[in-house]
């Protein structure tokens, strides 16, 4: 394994998805020397890699000159929990108009046969619908190519999974995911646009780890790393879940125009009885959980009934099924037969996505770090917010690469020698469990003491398994050729995390949404607030805020 | 096991394993038929049939795990 790179950035952006490469283009624009490295591609990376088509926005002329109503309505959908920041909720909507016309002029059409159309995650009634639909299909390529206009360099296949710096953060260290070498960046500052954490969890099909609505590739790198390098991460106990299609995994439930059902034929919500393009069903943002509900009451299954819809509605939910990135879906079902216009569909609750919680930040995308920014799905798990906290991360980043400067060589040899050791071990191993052995464990592990049922047993049983599998996975796993050490590195960041969430959950000695704890079953108002963990001298340190 | 690429159709372009974020092609080489290594890491986010200038050279196929059920 080389180690001869060493890339200098006044910015480097880690992770070239919405968030990434957002703040790459505002930084450029700001006369920052950009770097963006990207384990993927980043023309289909992240979790807007194959599309969207809900741009959550305020638009004055859309909806008159005061924000408040608008976000007293929001409130009530499936961003409700996620709100709570009075601040940054400002500062996001505030900025959605100016992002929404600079996407349009650079070729996402965001208005819809010429005029700005509000559809989906809205109840009827709603007087501020502010779900603009968009035709995000293309929207990495477009995005790519204006990093690149801007002259930002964009360095595909690289997983950086180590920060470097003391106090401040002043670089990186990647792995090449198809040569075999290590690479050094030295960044003023670094962004993290490194997405959420999938993988934690059994999804829908235990061990089919790419049966998930975020690509197998977002492994909480990013999360890992920061909490590694000493920033505070907050509420990681917390857990999401999702609702789609059974059992093809996909998000995008408000682009289908339909009604939840259950078998008899009844809506399972109070708000549409026919699918009607303009809403969607909100029983869905109401309860995810539902479609477990049902099952497990033995009342289910439950489907999303599309049938009755008119045809224009039909063809309408179809132009957008594609934006939203849901090709895959809509061949497969051509090639079963079933049209969704006679055929109703199963849908499912998702288990568990992974990890709520992200890595502390301010409205200005500043970590707990110097020189550490962070945006994109660690911020608010959404397009818009990704969008436009990458924009000011981004800014932010590049303000504060100008009064600092370029690291000197060397501090990160060290760190460099260690894992390059570590990695070659890895490589030369000629037996032991691969990364998806160790990670399929992971999730065993997770899901059976640290998921939908936590007490303080359960809890401290999961943590000494999980450090065994810890110790055994650094001691024995082994990587056949470069890709599998890329995805190696990823299930030892899951590992961190799997630990951090253990912690923390035991840390919060209540019940709070999907952190069920049988021992603490009632929600504790005075805990309302941030279970923070950080690293100290090694050592995971919890404390509220 | 996805995807699936018909030999006889690719021109070799390799674009599937350029776009490929998951890198389920990995260790395909220049001007020949890419190969899809890790089949079970595919997100079937359809970019590698997008990405691909011959029609009918490279197709998703579902595996069964993910049938979608419909009455």
């Amino acid at each position: 394994m080389t180690n001869g790179d060493v890339i200098e950035a006044d910015v480097l952006c880690i992770g070239g998805g919405i968030a990434g490469l957002m703040a790459a283009i505002r930084a450029r624009e700001l006369g920052a020397k950009v770097v963006v490295a990207e384990k993927g591609n980043t023309l289909s990376s992240g979790a807007g890699g194959i599309g969207n088509d809900h741009f959550l926005c305020y638009l004055p002329e859309a909806h008159g000159p005061d924000l408040k109503p608008l976000v007293e309505e929001l409130r009530k959908g499936q961003l409700g929990a996620r709100l709570k920041d009075h601040e940054a909720v400002r500062v996001w909507l505030e900025h959605t108009a100016e992002i929404v016309k600079l996407w349009d002029s650079w070729g996402i059409p965001m208005k819809y046969r010429g005029r700005y159309e509000f559809a989906g995650h809205a109840f009827p009634g709603d007087a501020y619908p502010c779900h603009l639909k968009y035709e995000g299909k293309r929207q990495k390529a477009v995005l790519t190519k204006e990093a690149i206009k801007r002259g930002a360099k964009i360095i595909n296949r690289v997983m950086v999974f180590e920060l470097v710096g003391d106090g401040a953060v002043t670089g990186a260290i990647g792995l090449h995911t198809r040569e075999n070498k290590l690479i050094e960046f030295r960044a003023k500052s670094v962004l993290l646009g490194t997405g959420t954490v999938s993988r934690l969890y059994q999804g829908l099909t235990p061990g089919w780890m790419s049966n998930a609505t975020r690509p197998c590739t977002l492994s909480g790198d990013g999360r890992a790393m920061a909490y590694r390098a000493g920033a505070e991460l907050f509420n990681v106990e917390t857990l999401e879940h999702h609702a789609g299609p059974k059992y093809f995994s996909r998000s995008g439930q408000a682009t289908w125009v339909g009604v939840v059902r259950d078998p008899q034929g009844r809506p399972a919500g109070p708000f549409v009885t026919k699918p009607d393009r303009r809403y969607g069903d909100m029983i869905i943002e109401v309860n995810k959980g539902l479609f477990s509900e049902y099952a497990q009451s033995g009342k289910g299954p439950v489907y999303m009934d599309c049938r009755g819809i008119s045809k224009k509605d039909y063809d309408y939910m179809m132009h957008w099924f594609g934006h939203e990135g849901f090709d895959a879906l809509t061949n497969h079902l051509e090639e079963k037969g079933i049209d969704l216009r006679k055929h109703a569909i199963e849908w499912a609750t998702y288990g568990k996505r992974g990890s709520g919680g992200s890595i502390l930040q301010s409205v200005k995308g500043e970590t707990s770090m110097k020189g550490l920014y962070v945006a994109g799905d660690e911020t608010t798990r959404s397009i818009s917010p990704a969008a436009t906290f990458g924009w000011i991360a981004g800014e932010n980043a590049a303000a504060y690469a100008e009064g600092v400067d370029m690291p000197r060589p060397g501090s990160a040899k060290e760190k460099i020698k260690e894992y390059k050791a570590f990695l070659e071990e890895l490589r030369d191993r000629e037996t032991g469990p691969d990364w998806k052995e160790v990670n399929i464990a992971l999730q065993q592990i997770m899901s059976d003491y640290a998921g939908s049922v936590r007490s303080e047993t359960l809890l401290e049983a999961g943590l000494t398994h999980l450090r065994r599998l810890k110790n055994e996975a650094r001691a024995t796993m082994i990587a056949r050729n470069q890709h599998e050490l890329t995805r190696s590195l990823e299930v030892l960041n899951l590992l961190d995390l799997g630990e951090l969430v253990c912690i923390a959950a035991r840390e919060r000695k209540e019940t709070r949404g999907q952190h069920v704890r049988t021992d603490y079953p009632y929600t504790n108002p005075k805990l309302d607030k941030l279970l923070i963990v950080k690293n100290v001298d090694g050592r995971p340190v919890t404390y509220w805020k | 096991m996805p995807p699936v690429i018909e030999k006889d159709v690719c021109i070799r372009c390799g674009q599937c394993a350029t776009v490929c974020s998951e890198d389920v092609f990995f260790g395909s080489k220049k001007k020949k038929t890419p190969v899809v290594t890790y089949p079970e890491e595919c997100w079937h986010c359809n970019a590698c049939v997008l990405a691909c200038p011959e029609e009918g050279a490279i197709r998703l196929r579902i595996p069964l795990p993910m049938m979608v059920c419909y009455k």
